[in-house]
């Protein structure tokens, strides 16, 4: 059963009128499948993650959106995704470095999601859980890694530890914020690898979030661009690169070419800062098209005119929201 | 173990340099030591025996040799009054008194983290102001204030507690009686400081990353704070309980005097007034290396609960 996010839009609170980060975004992802969300940095990547994960800042409101995950429809408003975690959602964060605790070992850290997960077992049941999920994804010596500290570990083999907790929480939809992002290119490859074995054991959707193309390109089956808290094209990861229906993704596909760097390492580039200008103020209203200060296409029309999602193919799948599509 | 023995060895610096100092501030008094010592009590024999027992006859540097040696074995000589062994006096007392500051360490931690953990989680709240407030009220009131403001309302006035002492040496009850102010008065300031300490340390690790990852695998909060924030946040708690120890028998000083209860504290104080240095010298050396095992106590147990400052320790950094 698909993962289906509908409507979400997210404002922050502050000094001022609020910041809209995130402007009615919906997406689905089919079981076994991962979806990219690339953005530029600021987009609100993390934030349509920590939103459908409960785990907003305090000074975030979820303004509208819902989620569908196993099922059952969730009010995101409500924050009613919230006993979902660790019991059908799981996340893996950017900064691998950080995200383990510094006092407790790596066992701890994997038999305390157990407790969560697998209430019935006993201690002794869930070290040994513990260690065949390390061993699962890959990390040499998984017995000895129980009793380390996270310090003792390298980024990559942290992450890895991330991804056996998500393992052992066996989500429905997993989401993954920048996972590499932090990590040395060189094991970028590795960890993605984890993921997508993961994604393929527990069958379950993945959210892969990034703001890499070449990563998308690579690993996922389907891809939705965001720009300034709004969607603006999404469909199978392969028709975009092919065909890009947007003039931002067009951009970001040929900056990627002009680069040419091979398929994995941009993750560390950032292509989006060819593309000139800047984001628009996120507490403005947005009249028009989002993307037409940046945009090279844009005509009187782009500035008032709010655009919808255009079909670009036959199953309704790949969609992009331009004025200007089918326009020469 | 390279990192205990280096710590053994600093401490053992530290007790060769009190002692020096110890033994040259006896000696720097003006005049003549055993008038001094024994002032209108003194007779010939008093002062012939003072004079042979420190070696105050001999020069200065037997006498330090002398003095060394005796207290490195534990001899700290023989009262010149009642007779008997020095280290024998001060050991009578001791018990009282690590008793007293141990009672009144184990108070502020325990009520010192509960309501810097209330606090926590609570903040912003009534009850975070509330404690916040009474924190600070704690923590400025002179502990001698509270001693005698305790006196006289629970034992003066509404006759709770007893006055003084410490109780029939048989009987439990009545020595914990004994002990439920004095211990108060002390514990009372460092519960205070602990609390915002605790609060402090607990907000600010739990805005830590970890911490959301824990949120995100579903863990319950209680957990997460009780547990794996804690934990971060005793760190910096553990670092000052030797400072807190070394204050609290500090402090034990006033309200044994207060309390009228037999200790080290007013062992000193009574040694000073009728100027019994060689009392003073084996009370306050036994003081400072109670002081230097806490520190070091100190040490092992944040190593234990932070593996990052066994590691900086190991490899010979500063933690
Ligand atoms: N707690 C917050 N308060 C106010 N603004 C925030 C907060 N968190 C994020 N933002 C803003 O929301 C926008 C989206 O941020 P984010 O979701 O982190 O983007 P991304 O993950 O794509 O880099 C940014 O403009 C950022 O400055
Ligand atoms: S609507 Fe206009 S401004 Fe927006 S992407 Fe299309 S052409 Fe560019
Ligand atoms: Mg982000």
């Amino acid at each position: 059963m698909s993962v289906a996010v509908n409507n979400l839009s997210v404002d922050y609170r502050g000094h001022g009128p609020d910041l809209h980060a995130v402007r009615d975004v919906s997406f689905t992802i089919p079981p076994g499948r991962m979806l990219g969300l690339v953005g530029e940095s600021g987009s609100g990547k993390s934030t349509v993650a920590f939103a459908l994960m409960g785990l907003l800042q305090a000074n975030a409101r979820i303004t509208s959106g819902d989620m569908q995950i196993g099922g059952r429809n969730y009010d995101l408003t409500k924050n009613a995704t919230a006993p979902l975690r660790g019991r059908g959602l799981a996340m893996i964060f950017q900064d691998p470095l950080l995200s383990l605790n510094p006092v407790f070992t790596i066992g701890a850290h994997l038999t305390e999601i157990l407790r969560v997960v697998a209430p019935r077992e006993d201690a002794g049941r869930r070290r040994a859980m513990a260690e065949e999920a390390l061993a699962k994804v890959k990390l040499t010596d998984p017995r000895r890694r129980l009793d380390q500290y996270p310090h003792e570990l390298s980024g990559g083999m942290r992450q890895r530890v991330v991804i056996a907790m998500a393992l052992l929480a066996k989500p429905v939809l997993l989401i993954a914020d920048e996972p590499t992002t932090a990590l040395d290119v060189t094991v970028e490859a590795s960890v993605m690898r984890e993921i997508c074995a993961l994604r393929d054991e527990l069958n379950c959707s993945v959210l892969l979030i990034t703001h890499s193309l070449g990563l998308v390109t690579k690993y996922c089956d389907d891809m939705a661009v965001l720009y300034a808290g709004e969607m603006l094209e999404q469909g199978p990861a392969r028709a975009i690169q092919l065909r890009p229906g947007h003039p931002y993704s067009r951009l970001l596909l040929d900056c990627e070419v002009a680069i040419d760097q091979p398929r994995h390492e941009p993750a560390m580039a950032n292509s989006f800062k060819v593309i000139g200008g800047e984001l628009p103020d996120l507490r403005a209203p947005v009249s028009g098209c989002v993307f037409a200060a940046r945009c090279d296409r844009a005509v009187a029309d782009c500035a008032v005119t709010v655009p919808s999602a255009v079909r670009l193919d036959a199953e309704g799948r790949h969609s992009a929201r331009c004025l200007r599509i089918g326009v020469s | 173990m390279a990192f205990l023995l280096r710590r053994a060895q600093a401490a053992l610096f530290t007790i060769a340099c009190v002692m020096l100092m110890l033994f040259m501030l006896v000696r720097s008094v003006p005049g003549d030591m055993a008038s001094i010592m024994l002032g209108p009590r003194a007779t010939p024999e008093l002062r012939a025996r003072i004079v042979a027992e420190m070696g105050l006859d001999q020069n200065i540097f037997v006498q330090l040799w002398l003095f060394l040696t005796r207290v490195v074995r534990g001899d700290f000589g023989e009262d010149i009054i009642s007779r008997r062994p020095i280290i024998d006096i001060v050991a009578e007392v001791l018990p009282n008194t690590l008793i007293l500051a141990g009672t009144a360490l184990f108070l502020s931690l325990v009520f010192g983290i509960l309501l810097g953990l209330i606090a926590a989680k609570s903040r912003g709240s009534w009850a975070d102001s509330l404690l916040g407030l009474l924190s600070v009220a704690f923590v400025s009131t002179p502990s001698l204030v509270v001693s005698i403001v305790l006196l006289l309302l629970f034992s003066r006035a509404l006759h709770w507690f007893p006055v003084a002492g410490v109780g029939d040496s048989g009987d439990m009850l009545d020595q914990l009686a004994h002990l439920v102010l004095p211990a108060t008065a002390l514990a009372l300031g460092w519960i205070g400081y602990i609390a915002r300490l605790v609060r402090a340390a607990l907000l600010e690790t739990l805005t830590e990353h970890h911490i959301r990852t824990l949120r995100a695998y579903g863990v319950p909060e209680w957990r997460i704070a009780g547990i794996y924030a804690l934990r971060l946040a005793l760190v910096p708690l553990v670092s000052i309980l030797g400072i807190g120890l070394g204050d609290l028998i500090g402090s034990a000083v006033f309200a044994e005097l207060i309390f009228a209860r037999p200790g080290i504290g007013s062992l000193i104080f009574n040694s000073i007034a009728v100027r019994n240095y060689p009392v003073v010298q084996a009370a306050v050396l036994i003081i400072i290396l109670i002081y230097i095992l806490a520190n070091l106590a100190v040490d092992l147990i944040n190593s234990r609960l932070d593996p990052r400052i066994a590691r900086a320790m190991r490899e010979g950094r500063q933690a």
